[in-house]
């Protein structure tokens, strides 16, 4: 379970964040929405790790990961430009995770080959990043985060840019999935439909905040 | 908005053509000729294999390999951290800190020697030491701009998503930026090989009487010994060894541009944590760059144990204010001659496709010359009747032409491409012919990097002393020069007199270069009109 209470980050003397609280279920998937530049990508990145907290707390299952290093948190992030690495092939980005945990080469190809398969892109282990389409390379940074067992997903606009047919393709395919695996998922979108398409349920973003009246729909 | 494409149909490349024939007469006359009569004329077989046989000889290489793999190696260890800051993050007096880490590389050699002569406690003057802390001061603002433009296109959400995936800051560093910044630091360790390679001032100020890199050998054996033809081997192997770097350098800059996929976001603010370190190194690298030249300053009103200006007032009355002249004037000439010459190579490049590639590349291949070597080939090659040149004031001007023209095409290659093609095609549909949109156009948008590379062949001619100290003869020495022949002798005014000439040096090319900056950021504004 996620836990967010209270949280404040601040850029110099403006409060992006401003008391957030937040808690989502084990395995629940919910949808976050707001207007531009009201701070949806500011909180996947506080519960990251990525940028500084100022107040408040994340609660992460039973540990307290306020101030916890981002790469020790468990927590993955599939960015809305997806920042694939450029230098590594397609099965390198895809087992990156195993990589700096120090998995041996044999087990990294076979994760990347299953993670691959799983979003349907078997065969693309060796191509460049810098081949691949817009949803293509949607698949690999969505397999890159799932590779490595994040206890939380969080998901950036991950079908910003994307064209409605393969929009609604990979929406399908991607609560396909994590149905199947029971992943619990954070989803920032300014796409109502997708929310709802996607998640269990669905929080207006200024509600996060302590400072207007919880209204969940 | 579409940008300029070489061989666009729009040309019509009489003018260019035209720029192709002088640049090539030019280039032809004062930089191919010199180097092939040295070769032609004055190397025998018997000769090469003389010098070859030698241990000296291999000494020299040795020993100039060695001193520029060490300060190589110095100088990527100093220059990180200022690197790591200024790349990767954004913060207040960034641009300040990344000026004063330029100081360094923008100072004429010799005044750089001379600053660490001053700075310097007397036990580590003609030190290895010495040698090399005066080469990590020149050097930094090549890591500084070479890697650090490469860190700040290293978008910091790759970084992110590392961490995200479990990478600690290490494993990032590991696997991440380093891979990414691998290219970029190879180049600029090679561009500093090269500099360091052919260190001449550095040398023969530091190193003291039993050091000697191949470029000072050359100038030693040429002008000390009257060995031409030794000289003349030395610096066809040297010059070897040089193009070969330059190979290396042009082929890790392509690898860069494969590997990387650019983007535009700034650099992230310093982490709270890192905010101590970052000040300390800031502090560190500003002292480190402003106390030679503040001890320059301070050795310059010190005569022996007291306080005096005496050396100051001898810069009106004695040999000084001449040198002061010779430099002025040479500098002047170099100046309008060398971004004239640039102007018509960019010309060339821009407009040629193939051949303007062609010269693009001989352009930089002309950078592999050494000072020396060049000065050496004017000499040999301009010394019968007519062309009997080699006492004229003019000739130096012409060296320090070919020394830093290419420096100013690097300059207006890239401002020149940012010229939008629309506004050549709206000229030309309202009448105008391609004599009068090259005025209209591309001199008229092409005016603040005119002036920058004005600027920059200005000072690279104020500062330069391989080729000035085999050309300027007694009496029309220029500055340099006679800041090293004072630093020969001994007496606590004319050291005092060479610490002045460094002070006055230090004052001009800094205003020269804040020339380069201004116009520069007034190039780039008007690129993004």
């Amino acid at each position: 379970m996620l836990h967010v209470a209270d949280l404040v980050v601040a850029r110099g003397v403006r409060r992006v964040l401003d008391g957030v609280s937040l808690v989502v279920q084990r395995g629940e998937r919910v949808a976050v929405h707001g207007p531009s530049g009201c701070g949806k990508t500011t909180l996947l990145h506080a519960i990251a790790g990525l940028v500084h907290i100022n107040a408040g707390s994340i609660r992460l299952d039973h540990d307290d990961i306020t101030h916890t290093r981002p790469h020790r948190r468990g927590v993955g992030l599939v960015f809305q430009d997806d920042q694939l690495f450029a230098h590594l092939d397609v099965a390198d980005n895809v087992s990156y995770a195993l990589r700096v945990r120090g998995a041996p080469q044999r087990e990294r190809v076979t994760v990347a080959e299953e993670w691959l398969e799983r979003v349907g892109l078997s065969g693309f282990q060796h191509r460049h990043t810098a081949s691949l389409s817009g949803g293509e390379a949607k698949r690999v940074a969505l397999a890159r985060t799932l590779a490595g067992g994040p206890n939380i997903v969080l998901l950036d606009e991950p079908l910003s840019g994307l064209d409605d047919e393969l929009h609604d393709q990979l929406l399908g395919d991607l609560r396909g999935l994590f149905e199947q695996l029971g992943t619990t998922v954070v989803h920032v979108t300014h796409d109502r439909a997708e929310g709802a398409a996607l998640c269990h349920r669905s929080i207006e973003f200024a509600t996060l905040s302590e400072k207007v009246i919880p209204r969940q729909t | 908005m579409s940008r300029i494409a070489i061989n666009e149909p729009v040309w019509h490349p009489a003018p260019a053509r035209i720029a192709l024939v002088v640049v090539s007469l030019w280039l032809g006359v004062f930089l191919v000729a010199p180097v092939l009569t040295m070769v032609g004329g004055f190397v025998q077989p018997a000769d090469v294999s003389r010098v070859l046989a030698r241990a000296s000889t291999w000494r020299l290489v040795w020993f100039s390999l060695w001193q520029s793999a060490l300060s190589v190696a110095v100088t990527l260890v100093v220059a990180a951290p200022v690197t790591w800051l200024i790349g990767l993050h954004r913060f207040r007096g960034r641009r300040l800190l990344r000026a004063a880490t330029t100081v360094g590389f923008l100072l004429p050699s010799v005044v750089v020697a001379t600053a660490f002569l001053a700075v310097l406690p007397r036990s580590l003057h003609y030190t290895m030491f010495a040698v090399v802390i005066a080469h990590v001061y020149f050097n930094i603002a090549v890591v500084v701009r070479v890697v650090g433009a490469r860190l700040e296109l290293l978008d910091a959400q790759l970084v992110n998503a590392a961490r995200t995936l479990g990478a600690s800051p290490i494993t990032v560093w590991r696997t991440i930026v380093w891979p990414l910044i691998r290219g970029a630091t190879a180049a600029a360790a090679a561009v500093i090989f090269l500099y360091c390679f052919t260190s001449f001032a550095v040398i023969r100020v530091l190193g003291g009487p039993r050091r000697s890199t191949m470029e000072s050998d050359i100038a030693l054996r040429a002008f000390g010994i009257g060995d031409i033809s030794a000289a003349t081997v030395l610096a066809v192997v040297q010059l070897i060894i040089v193009v070969g770097v330059i190979g290396l350098v042009r082929r890790l800059s392509g690898q860069e541009h494969q590997l990387y996929r650019l983007n535009t976001l700034p650099p992230t603010a310093v982490a709270h944590r890192q905010r101590l370190f970052a000040i300390g190194v800031a502090t560190a690298s500003t002292l480190f760059v402003l106390l030679p030249i503040a001890a320059l300053l301070w050795r310059s009103v010190q005569v022996g144990d007291t306080l005096s200006l005496a050396a100051w007032r001898t810069i009106f009355d004695t040999s000084l204010a001449a040198s002061i002249r010779a430099s002025v004037r040479t500098a002047l000439l170099a100046g309008v001659l060398g971004v004239t010459l640039a102007v018509l190579t960019t010309l060339a490049v821009v407009r040629l496709g193939a051949i303007g590639r062609l010269i693009d590349m001989f352009s930089i291949v002309a950078l592999a010359v050494s000072p020396v070597t060049l000065g050496l080939g004017l000499v040999l090659t301009f010394d019968v009747g007519w062309f009997d040149w080699r006492a004229k004031w003019w000739f130096v001007a012409i060296a320090h032409t070919l020394v830093a023209f290419p420096l100013a095409v690097r300059v207006l290659v890239p401002a020149w491409r940012t010229i939008p093609i629309g506004l050549h095609q709206a000229a030309a549909v309202l009448g105008a012919g391609e004599l009068r949109r090259l005025v209209d156009i591309d001199l008229r948008r092409m005016r603040p990097a005119i002036v920058a590379s004005l600027g920059l062949v200005i000072a690279v001619s104020l500062g330069e002393f391989g080729a000035a100290s085999l050309m300027s003869r007694s009496g029309g020495e220029t500055m340099p020069v006679v800041i090293a022949r004072l630093l020969s002798r001994t007496g606590d005014l004319v050291r005092a007199q060479a610490f002045v000439l460094a002070s006055l040096l230090v004052v001009v090319c800094l205003a020269a270069l804040m020339l380069v900056e201004s116009a520069l950021g007034r190039s780039d504004h008007v690129a993004r009109r």
